[in-house]
C-alpha cells in the first residue's frame, strides 16, 4: 500500500476500500503537522486542526479534482484548518482581553543583548507574535518553501500581496531576534 | 559605496531570514496516536460515504437518501429559514428608529465590485462612548472597523466590504463589552461565546 501514489489510494478509497486513507494519512501527516504547529504554536493545538483536516479531505475526498496532487489539495484544507483555528482563538482574545495581553506578554521578546540558548524557542515565541496572514505567507514562503505562485494558488491571495505578507513578517522578525542572534 | 553597504545589507538581511527559517524546518510529528485515532473515526464514517462500486450500480448523487427529522429539529430548520428571510427583510427596509439601548442593525445595500459587497452596520447605544465591530471578515481584529455617530443620538455605523457567504460578527462597546447583534441570528463558539451571523448574498442571486 505504501508503494502507492496518491491517486491510486483515493480510488482505493473511493471503491470503499476505507483502510488505503491511512496510507494517505502516513504520507502526509508529518508535512501538515509542522506547518500546523508553526502556526498556532501549540502541539495540542496542532493535532485538533489536523485531525479535523484530515476528516474533511476524506469526507470531501470527491472534491479533490487533481488526485496526483492531493497533497496541495490538503494543504489548502489545513491552511483553511488553522485560519478558523486562529480566528476563534482571536474572538475569545477579544472576549477575555486581561487574558490575551498576559499572552502578550508572555512572548515578549528578550532583553536587548542577551544571548539566550534556546533559540528556537525565541523564533517561536516570535512567530507568534505575527499577524496570522503574515506568519502564514513567511511559513509557506521560508520554511515550506513554496515559490510565490504555489503559494498563490493555494492560499488564493496575489503575489503582490504575500509578498508584502513576507516582507513585513521578514522586518518584524528581524526587529525582535537580532539581539538573540547579535547580542 | 553606498551601493556596496545597501549590497551587504541585503545579503546579510537574506542569510538572517536563512537562520530564522533553518530552525523552523526542523521536522515535527503528529502524536503517536494519531493515525490511530484519525482512523477510528474514518471507519466509523466511511462505510455510508464510501460503500463501494458493488453496493449499487446508481451514482453517489442520485441514490435515493431517506432524512429523519424530529418534529423539533424540523421547527428548529423553519425557524433558521425564517431567520434568514427576517434578516433579508431588515436589509430591504431597515429604518432606524427610536433609538432603543442596544439595538444593532445590519444593513446590507450598496453595491461593490465583483465579488465584495459594502455591508453597513449599525449598532443602537445612547450610553455607549465608542462601538467597534469585530467579525470572520476582519478576522476579529479590534480597531479595523470603528463605529461612528451617524446623525441621531446613540446611532452608530460602519460600512465593511465582505465576501458573500456566511460571516460571525459581534461589536464591542466601550473598549470591553462583547455584544451579539440582538437582531440577527445568533451563533455560539466552543467556549459558549455569542456573535451574529449575516449571510451576505451574491448579488444578483436571491439566494440568502
Amino acid at each position: 500500500m505504501t508503494g502507492s501514489s496518491d491517486a491510486e489510494l483515493i480510488a482505493e478509497v473511493l471503491n470503499g476500500n476505507i483502510d488505503s486513507f491511512a496510507g494517505l494519512v502516513r504520507r502526509h501527516q508529518d508535512a501538515c503537522a509542522r506547518f500546523a504547529m508553526r502556526m498556532l504554536g501549540s502541539r495540542v493545538d496542532a493535532d485538533d486542526v489536523l485531525q479535523s483536516a484530515f476528516m474533511r479531505a476524506f469526507r470531501g475526498l470527491r472534491g479533490c479534482k487533481d488526485p496526483e496532487h492531493f497533497g496541495g489539495w490538503l494543504y489548502q484544507i489545513v491552511i483553511n484548518e488553522c485560519r478558523t483555528y486562529a480566528s476563534r482563538q482571536r474572538r475569545r482574545e477579544q472576549r477575555f482581553p486581561s487574558a490575551a495581553a498576559a499572552i502578550e506578554n508572555a512572548v515578549a521578546p528578550g532583553s536587548e543583548g542577551e544571548v539566550d540558548p534556546d533559540v528556537g524557542g525565541h523564533i517561536e515565541r516570535a512567530l507568534s507574535t505575527l499577524p496570522s496572514d503574515q506568519r502564514e505567507a513567511f511559513l509557506l514562503k521560508h520554511v515550506e518553501e513554496l515559490t510565490y505562485e504555489e503559494i498563490a494558488e493555494i492560499t488564493g491571495v496575489s503575489v503582490s500581496a504575500l509578498k508584502m505578507r513576507v516582507k513585513r513578517a521578514c522586518d518584524t522578525l528581524r526587529g525582535l531576534l537580532e539581539g538573540v542572534y547579535h547580542g | 559605496m553606498a551601493e556596496n553597504y545597501e549590497a551587504e545589507d541585503r545579503t546579510e538581511d537574506a542569510a538572517f531570514i536563512e537562520r530564522i527559517a533553518a530552525s523552523l524546518r526542523a521536522p515535527e510529528h503528529a502524536q503517536p496516536s494519531f493515525e490511530e485515532r484519525l482512523m477510528e473515526q474514518v471507519r466509523s464514517e466511511g462505510s455510508a460515504l464510501y460503500p463501494g462500486l458493488g453496493s449499487s450500480d446508481v451514482s453517489w448523487w442520485r441514490r435515493k437518501r431517506v432524512i429523519r427529522l424530529s418534529p423539533l429539529t424540523g421547527m428548529a430548520m423553519a425557524a433558521g429559514i425564517s431567520a434568514i428571510i427576517a434578516l433579508s427583510g431588515i436589509a430591504i427596509g431597515s429604518r432606524i428608529g427610536a433609538p432603543n439601548r442596544n439595538v444593532a442593525r445590519t444593513v446590507q445595500p450598496a453595491a461593490v465590485p465583483d465579488t465584495v459587497q459594502l455591508v453597513r452596520f449599525v449598532f443602537v447605544d445612547s450610553r455607549a462612548s465608542s462601538v467597534e465591530l469585530v467579525g470572520d471578515f476582519n478576522e476579529w481584529t479590534r480597531g479595523s472597523a470603528t463605529l461612528k455617530l451617524s446623525g441621531a443620538p446613540g446611532v452608530w455605523a460602519v460600512s465593511v466590504p465582505v465576501t458573500p457567504g456566511r460571516h460571525e460578527y459581534a461589536f464591542i462597546v466601550n473598549g470591553s463589552r462583547w455584544v451579539a447583534d440582538p437582531l440577527a441570528v445568533r451563533t455560539s463558539d466552543d467556549f459558549g461565546t455569542e456573535s451574529s451571523v449575516i449571510r451576505v448574498r451574491v448579488p444578483g442571486k436571491s439566494e440568502t
